[in-house]
């Protein structure tokens, strides 16, 4: 079998997902060694850094709560500005990691196994992000339960028709899902850290977090089968958790946001979005934590592509946008189209142009895509350029709305601002966290698909 | 081994090697034959005479449950409990209960997958399991593959299976005593359900007492408490303290012009500044259907819509004197009274008022029609 993948031409042959011989053991000796070692001083300075940031940012939402959000540059007719921005973005972010867990799962693509637990995690750290938005938007956020239909002393149910309820659904379910998927992942490999460690405090936390697997045939195969159940459940939450955030928009009458595309569009911005901040991480992880040949530059090379798909997707995106603003002879949605290019903030819409659709088409080039520089540079700018799309959907269709006299230049404040990169700060503190507690790879998954792992029945290559 | 045996392990070097041994160790009929593998080994399934799982029906009744619940719940709630009319659309609109209907049946499947999955099906958490206990499990866990022949009803002969396993090549044989408890699942799932249920009450008793408390602590009130001026509470702003002040002696509000007219004669100089055009007199129309009519009757015959238990007998407006009457006179009975009949001043804006005697005009001239009025 060996012999015939040779005579392949490059592009159909089996990718190799390990760089040089990976045994099963070495794979344990190599990720699960990281949580019993002491960390290096770089991982301290950097978790300082993180964490002070993220402290401002909780710093700051106490004081918006103490003084109300007129502390924020919200003010009529822009209702909804950075908090909603920042919910959309995060939420996108997340897609990523269930896609790679579910779809690609789903699509037998092996090199998911190797990046899955990293991308789930920042999955669940992304939703955790999300989720203090929408939170802290409604103003007393102490009543923010009211979203949730409870039988209550006001004899009141929520609204079931309202986009803003099926947003509180599908996020939750979302978050406990990928919790779910995530937590079942990582049964497998705890077990291992069980069997690993010295330390008897480890042992017992490690025996219950991992419930006592003790890797029986017959327990594999229910395992197996939920996890194919998980990723067909997922696969349906990768492609309806954002359709469901662009209907807050798409089922509402403001030009600009009451569009078909949306759903599909807002999809394709967070698989996007998500791809590129995965990049970016994994990148970071694969130099410091030293894990070159299980994260080879294959993977990195695949992700690349996969974001410059969805940047041409994008772009049609933003193309069909500009296409119904004219082909609808509606005045309103048209005159929102010409200030997402042309009016105050018309610089936000080319650079959300430029760095989306633009600079990811540096990846035609195979170079780019397997050199840290153009891989870094092409995901920092998705991930600017596709924060300021939200600024420009969300911001720029509120601020001139039907009625001329209260169109309002929308500015926001510091504290603003420090809430966003304050969730930054959550987001890399739980992901530097993440990287010292628990094994980054799943190493069971890649275990799987080593050469040889598997019973021999028609080539070593399938398995 | 004198005691009774619950399994003897043996282990391999590759799933190759375990996926051969385990036909060759089951016909031999020693005792119940297991795998004890560090990852999904391809095929064991079939090798072991495993059953299907019945994991995927379990979870789509669970799916189908959820799809149930979430339509029954939103029908009840949004169409029968507490219905919200929107738009004129149907209370029960079961398109727009669809998304969350679809996210409560991935909840619900997703959790019968993961949990069921692990407790019901895997019996798990089974901390006392022996081979946890072993010395083969940090090898299990990592890269070998342990085949276990284990005891079923009958007990287990712990030398033949010894046997049966080194005949097919496994190495660094163990014996593994019997557990101490049996697997934990049910009494894990009492435990957490109980513990879970203790979390909500607490949880349930703080928010209580949390939301009673909370929102009028100081901080919570700040975007109630506005440097604004609230005409019923104090104000350090003016002198006095109050919030609302009395105005300015002589004051006169907007289309308030004080009338000073007190006999009808005075009040007959008056002249209607409106035109006599068709809007003012269907304002006066509109004013005097709802301020007159009641008692002058909708014709202004005097023939009220009253019952007789009113005392009073309202004026005839179709009477010779009232026909006679200037427009300033009718003006003047509306803004002070005559009789029995009170002021309308602050009923009627100044333009009602003049709408209002145009409107009595029309109705004069309609029920006393010149002979040029009907050609």
């Amino acid at each position: 079998m060996r012999a015939e993948a040779a005579v392949l031409p490059e592009a159909l042959r089996p990718p190799v997902l390990t760089d040089g011989p990976v045994s099963l053991g070495g794979i344990d000796d190599q990720v699960l060694a990281f949580p019993a070692k002491k960390p290096p001083v770089a991982w301290y300075v950097a978790f300082a850094f993180t964490f002070a940031v993220m402290a401002m940012g909780f710093t700051l939402i106490g004081y918006t709560f103490y003084m109300g959000i007129g502390v924020w540059g919200n003010n009529r007719p822009v209702f909804w500005a950075f908090d909603i921005i920042n919910f959309v973005f995060w939420v996108g972010i997340g897609h990523a990691g269930t896609l790679i867990s579910a779809i690609l799962f789903l699509f037998r693509a092996r090199w998911r196994n190797a990046i899955a637990r990293f991308a789930e995690a920042m999955t669940i750290f992304a939703v955790m992000c999300a989720a203090i938005f929408p939170a802290i938007h409604v103003g007393r956020p102490w009543l923010a339960f009211w979203l949730l239909p409870y039988p209550n002393e006001r004899a009141l149910w929520t609204n079931f028709r309202s986009p803003l309820l099926w947003d509180v659904f599908a996020v939750s379910t979302y978050f406990s899902v990928s919790l779910m998927f995530w937590y079942l992942g990582l049964i497998p490999d705890i077990a291992s850290l069980r069997d690993r460690t010295t330390s008897k405090f480890r042992r017992v936390l490690y025996t219950v977090l991992s419930l006592g697997w003790n890797g029986a045939a017959s327990h594999w195969q229910h395992y197996e089968k939920a996890y194919l159940l998980l990723a067909g459940l997922a696969t349906g939450l990768v492609l309806s958790v954002h359709s469901v955030v662009s209907f807050d928009f798409a089922v509402s009458l403001v030009p600009g946001w009451h569009m078909t595309i949306f759903p599909p569009y807002f999809v394709t911005g967070a698989i996007f979005a998500g791809f590129a901040m995965v990049v970016i991480v994994l990148v970071v992880v694969r130099e410091t934590m030293d894990l070159k040949n299980l994260i080879t530059m294959y993977h990195l090379d695949t992700m690349n592509k996969i974001i410059l798909a969805m940047s041409c997707l994008m772009g049609y995106a933003y193309v069909m946008e500009a296409f119904t603003a004219w082909y609808s002879m509606n005045d309103y949605l048209h005159h929102i189209f010409m200030q997402y290019i042309t009016g105050t903030y018309g610089w936000a819409g080319w650079l959300t142009i430029s760095c989306n659709v633009l600079i990811p088409q540096l990846l035609w080039s195979r170079r780019v895509r397997r050199s840290y520089a153009g891989m870094i540079f092409v995901s920092l700018a998705v991930t600017v350029g596709m924060w300021f799309e939200r600024f420009v959907i969300i911001v720029i269709s509120l601020h001139q709305d039907y009625l001329p006299s209260s169109w309002h230049i929308y500015k926001p404040t510091l504290v603003d601002f420090g809430i966003l990169f304050g969730s930054f700060g959550m987001f890399f503190t739980l992901v530097l966290l993440f990287a010292r507690v628990l094994p980054v790879i799943a190493t069971t998954e890649v275990k799987v698909i080593l050469p040889g792992a598997q019973p021999a029945h028609g080539g070593d290559h399938h398995g | 081994m004198a005691e009774r045996a619950f399994a003897v392990v043996g282990l391999f070097d590759s799933a190759q090697e375990l996926i051969e041994a385990i036909p060759r160790v089951r016909a031999r009929q020693v005792g119940r034959v297991e795998a004890y593998t560090p990852y999904p080994v391809h095929g064991i399934d079939a090798a072991l005479g495993l059953r299907r799982s019945p994991l995927g029906g379990m979870v789509l009744v669970a799916g189908l449950l959820g799809t149930v619940t979430a339509l029954s719940f939103q029908w009840w709630m949004n169409a029968v409990d507490y219905p919200i009319p929107i738009g004129g659309k149907a209370v029960f609109s079961w398109q727009a209960f669809v998304p969350v209907m679809f996210e409560v049946t991935v909840l619900f499947a997703t959790f019968t997958a993961g949990l069921g999955m692990l407790f019901l099906l895997n019996r798990l958490p089974f901390f006392s399991h022996p081979l946890l206990s072993s010395k083969a499990i940090a090898a299990v866990t990592r890269d070998k593959f342990a085949l276990a022949v284990e005891a079923d009803g009958n007990g287990l002969d712990v030398d033949r299976a010894r046997a049966a396993l080194l005949t097919v090549g496994a190495k660094m044989l163990e014996v593994l005593p019997f557990p101490s408890r049996e697997p934990s699942s049910l009494r894990f799932i009492f435990r957490a359900t109980l513990g879970i249920a203790a979390a909500c009450v607490v949880a349930g008793y703080g928010m209580y007492w949390t939301i009673k408390l909370f929102p009028v602590l100081p901080p919570m009130v700040h975007m109630q408490d506005q440097p604004k001026l609230n005409a019923y509470k104090a104000s350090v702003f003016f002198k006095d303290g109050h919030g609302m002040q009395i105005p300015v002696e002589g004051t006169v509000p907007r289309g308030y012009l004080p009338y000073t007219i007190s006999t009808q004669g005075e009040a007959g100089e008056l002249v209607n500044p409106l035109p006599r055009t068709r809007q003012v007199l269907q304002k006066g129309r509109k004013a005097f259907s709802e301020h007159c009519a009641v008692c002058h009757g909708a014709l202004g015959n005097g023939v009220p819509t009253l019952t007789s238990a009113y005392g009073a007998k309202p004026a005839n407006l179709q009477a010779q004197t009232f026909r006679d009457y200037p427009d300033g006179k009718i003006y003047h009975v509306i803004m002070v009274g005559k009789n029995a009949m009170p002021s309308y001043a602050a009923d009627l804006t100044e333009d009602e008022r003049w709408a209002i005697v145009h409107y009595v005009r029309v109705l004069q001239r309609a029920q006393n029609a010149r002979d040029e009025d009907l050609r």
